[in-house]
């Protein structure tokens, strides 16, 4: 028997010979996702949570609603969106203004042999969310009855308009299998427990998930047999991967909207999902430079909003006129100020106020920080000398704070973009006087803001509830310490032969999409 | 030879131990909370405090060090703040693909750097030379990023020969491969220009040397000269860079699989650091630089193992 040897020549020799055989291996360069019943599309990073209680949100809200039961979905009407009852119901009803009744679809199955859906599940799924971290959107829930196996009513402590749009259409709605989810341990991460949906769900960590149709699904079929949602991190190599035909639908970056808007590609489409996102300049209304509301309003006047929009997102987002989104209740059409140099001289003038300096802070990132650069250049038109501060996100998200030391005292001007839920409520939320120090670092109090914010959330009306949130605009323009810049779209690329089907706030439904 | 071995060792732990420190050091150093920094500015008190407690916030800076480094030493690297799935088992899912990418990426470029530097050394200011010189420079002064993206335009946009994204199919190794060429291709391109440079310098050195002048008056044939006795010294120096190399190569790697949306090490560090993750960007570096440091030892072994001159010296 010969033993095995290694000498020095031999290695190099063995070496060479190894690299060699490699390099001259054949590769295919056919052979990858065939095209048709499978669709293509790009999630921006793993699916860490699952469970609706504890996720980050995003592309899990994406994974949940093809796998798990809701209540109710989005649906556009014309620019609108409202709701409408899924087909996990035969009747979803509002039948007093603290009780939503439901019935459930008989036979819906569970995977891994949990059984039917039932009513149990959505008591037990809606009751945790009141511990968990997304338990928000459940305040005004008070508990939930099951009057049947399939029947149950959603009992609410208080009126609350938005709790379908809120809560029930979007990611904390979703209804988990109960005897599941206990077996798992009483939460879940990165698998279902039971699945009850059109797919079944299985994910390989940093590459993809694939949702295959589900063989116990007995509702209506998906449009594609085969969902691909490929983990790409950065949505340039996504769009990359879009023009070399790997993918079939991806998020578009504000300045490549622009370039395919102008040169679209063949045999492609773009959709906007929603504008869900406000972006604003904020003024601290208690630092001492800026107390004066003439001094505020004179920088409103200042700040030419159309040259940012063009300069900064080329074209291609909303311009904002207060917090609500386009396509939501109470969107206004314009503000209580325009863009007039002269106006804010003026009114500089008659604060006695000259040779202001202020310091604005930003997330450092593209858009933002061209953003202020055109507010810097803007007021210095006027007089007013602007220091651009780029702040990290850690800092950036505290420094308005007072929960997290003194840098809210030295707040002067700030960029800052919230997104939001399709319901008017949510947005208004954070600007009530008890958010002063928290996230209403403008620091003003209304109480004629704060009663109608009550009023909003109460009221059934949908008139009336307009003419509420177009009064609380009124009134942050009023003071002085708001300049609304844009709505960021939530666009996709995707083939001209697929329907795409998204939520306003940009998470897609794949179970909804359909070959054109 | 045992007590080379033991010594390098023991620089070893003593780098791995430091680089711990300063990894365990940056969650402090950047400002903010750590807890509020991770979860995200509107994360509820509730989660912040099972957050703190699961990261052992709560506990003196002292004994988190402690800890971190007592787990680390049996292999336990934390929980991913997110999944709640083990950091060395996410971390030993990734680290494949990383490796596969930079083996590939120096075996490329070995097999094609290492000729053309013999060949240049051989005809030393010859028009080969020359062009070999400008074609190293040239592929050594452009990023691997850069090669990366005009890599994915013209031969996955464009020409479609290739594919743009992934790591291939799962159990599909041909599918696999050829997942592999682009980003190989882009991170092993700037290494060609190092290592035919490296090894002209050396064989040039090599060759002027009197044993292969006496060669040479042996009347021996020319290539057994040059690959059977310049090349074997002259490659020594090589190994080392070699070694070196797979260091740069894990950066490298970091942008190809972020361009070429590959799983790896590398995505995996940014992707972490992106969502705060920090148990798993402190458990990836710390296993990047393990393996950084792991490859620089094999290769001075190596060394020491092939040169009899070095192996007397220790």
């Amino acid at each position: 028997m010969t033993k095995p040897t290694l000498s020095r020549r031999g290695f190099l020799a063995s070496t060479a010979a190894i690299g060699a055989a490699t390099m001259t291996t054949g590769w295919p360069t056919q052979g990858r996702a065939e095209m048709g019943k499978v669709l293509r599309v790009r999630i921006d990073g793993d699916n860490n949570v699952l469970d609706p209680g504890f996720m980050v949100g995003g592309s899990e809200v994406e994974a949940q609603k093809q796998c798990l039961p809701f209540l109710a979905e989005y649906v556009q009407e014309g620019d609108t969106f409202t709701w409408q009852p899924t087909h996990y119901v035969t009747k979803l009803e509002q039948s007093e203004p603290t009780r939503i009744d439901f019935e459930l679809v008989e036979g819906l199955k569970w995977s891994n042999g949990y059984g039917t859906l039932k009513a149990s599940d959505v008591k037990f799924s809606y009751e945790r969310m009141k511990d968990s971290d997304w338990a928000g959107y459940f305040d005004a829930m008070d508990h939930v009855e099951v009057t049947g196996d399939l029947t149950g009513t959603i009992v609410l402590n208080k009126p609350f308009a938005p709790f379908f749009m809120v809560t029930l259409c979007h990611g904390p709605g979703a209804i988990v299998c109960e005897q599941a989810v206990k077996d798992a341990g009483g939460k879940f991460t990165i698998d279902f427990p039971a699945v009850c949906g059109p797919y079944t769900y299985n994910a390989t960590p940093g590459q993809r998930v694939v949702f295959e149709l589900n063989p116990e699904w007995t509702g209506p079929e998906p449009g594609y047999e085969r969902v691909e949602a490929h983990v790409i991190t950065e949505v340039k190599a996504s769009e990359l991967a879009f023009d070399a035909g790997e993918m079939d639908c991806t998020e578009l970056s504000p300045d490549t909207l622009a370039r395919y808007a102008e040169n679209m590609p063949e045999d492609a489409d773009i959709t906007t999902a929603g504008e869900l996102q406000y972006l604003w300049m904020g003024l601290n209304t208690e630092h001492p430079k800026l107390q004066d509301v003439k001094v505020r309003k004179a920088i409103q006047h200042a700040v030419d909003v159309d040259s940012i929009l063009q300069g900064a997102y080329s074209g291609t987002s909303t311009k904002s006129n207060g917090i609500i989104c386009p396509g939501l209740l109470g969107q206004r059409q314009q503000t209580n100020y325009s863009y007039d140099p002269a106006k804010a001289k003026a009114l500089l003038d008659e604060a006695g106020v000259s040779g202001l300096e202020l310091t604005i802070r930003t997330l450092n990132q593209q858009e933002r920080m061209l953003t202020a650069q055109i507010i810097q250049a803007n007021l210095a038109a006027v007089g007013i000398t602007v220091k651009v501060l780029p702040v990290d996100s850690g800092p950036f998200w505290e420094m308005g704070m007072e929960s997290k030391g003194d840098n809210w005292q030295e707040l002067e001007l700030w960029l800052m973009r919230f997104a939001t839920t399709p319901d008017p409520y949510e947005a208004t939320q954070w600007f009530v006087s008890e958010q002063v120090g928290i996230w209403n670092w403008e620091r003003w109090t209304d109480e004629e803001f704060d009663r109608l914010y009550e009023e909003g959330i109460a009221e059934p009306d949908t008139a009336k509830r307009e003419e509420i949130y177009l009064r609380m605009q009124e009134i942050m323009d009023e003071t002085g310490a708001y300049v609304w810049i844009n709505h960021e779209p939530e666009s996709y690329l995707h083939r001209a032969d697929i329907e795409i089907n998204t939520a306003p706030s940009g998470e897609l439904n794949y179970r909804r999409f359909k070959p054109a | 030879m045992l007590f080379y071995l033991v010594k390098r060792l023991g620089l070893s732990a003593l780098v791995i131990v430091l680089v711990v420190l300063v990894l365990f050091s940056l969650l402090y150093l950047i400002p903010g909370d750590p807890a509020t920094i991770a979860l995200g500015p509107r994360a509820t008190p509730e989660a912040i405090a099972r957050y703190a407690a699961k990261m052992h916030l709560d506990e003196p800076v002292w004994r988190q060090f402690l800890i971190y480094i007592g787990n680390a030493v049996t292999g336990d690297l934390g929980v991913d703040v997110f999944s709640d799935r083990n950091v060395t088992a996410v971390v030993a899912s990734r680290i494949g693909f990383t490796l596969a990418l930079i083996c590939a990426s120096m075996g490329w470029a070995v097999l094609l750097g290492l000729p053309l530097g013999c060949l240049a050394a051989v005809r030393p200011n010859s028009w080969l030379d020359r062009i070999t010189g400008v074609l190293s420079v040239g592929t050594i002064a452009v990023p691997s990023f850069l090669v990366s993206i005009w890599a994915l335009l013209i031969f996955a946009v464009e020409l479609r020969w290739l594919p743009a994204i992934g790591a291939g199919e799962p159990g599909d190794t041909m599918d696999q491969l050829s997942h592999l060429v682009l980003p190989a291709f882009a991170v092993g391109l700037s290494w060609v220009g190092y290592l035919a440079r490296m090894v002209r310098a050396s064989m040039l050195e090599v060759m002027a040397e009197p044993y292969i002048r006496s060669a040479k008056a042996f009347g021996l044939r020319p290539r057994k000269i040059v690959y059977g006795y310049a090349l074997r010294v002259a490659i020594l120096p090589t190994i080392t860079l070699i070694g070196m190399g797979f260091g740069g190569l894990i950066s490298a790697a970091v942008f190809a699989e972020i361009i070429f949306a590959r799983p790896g090490i590398g995505k995996l560090i940014y992707d972490a650091v992106m969502a705060r993750n920090f148990p798993v960007v402190q458990g990836a570096v710390l296993v990047a630089t393990a393996m950084y440091i792991g490859i620089v030892l094999l290769s001075d072994l190596l060394i020491a193992w092939l040169d009899p001159r070095v192996r007397e010296s220790l």
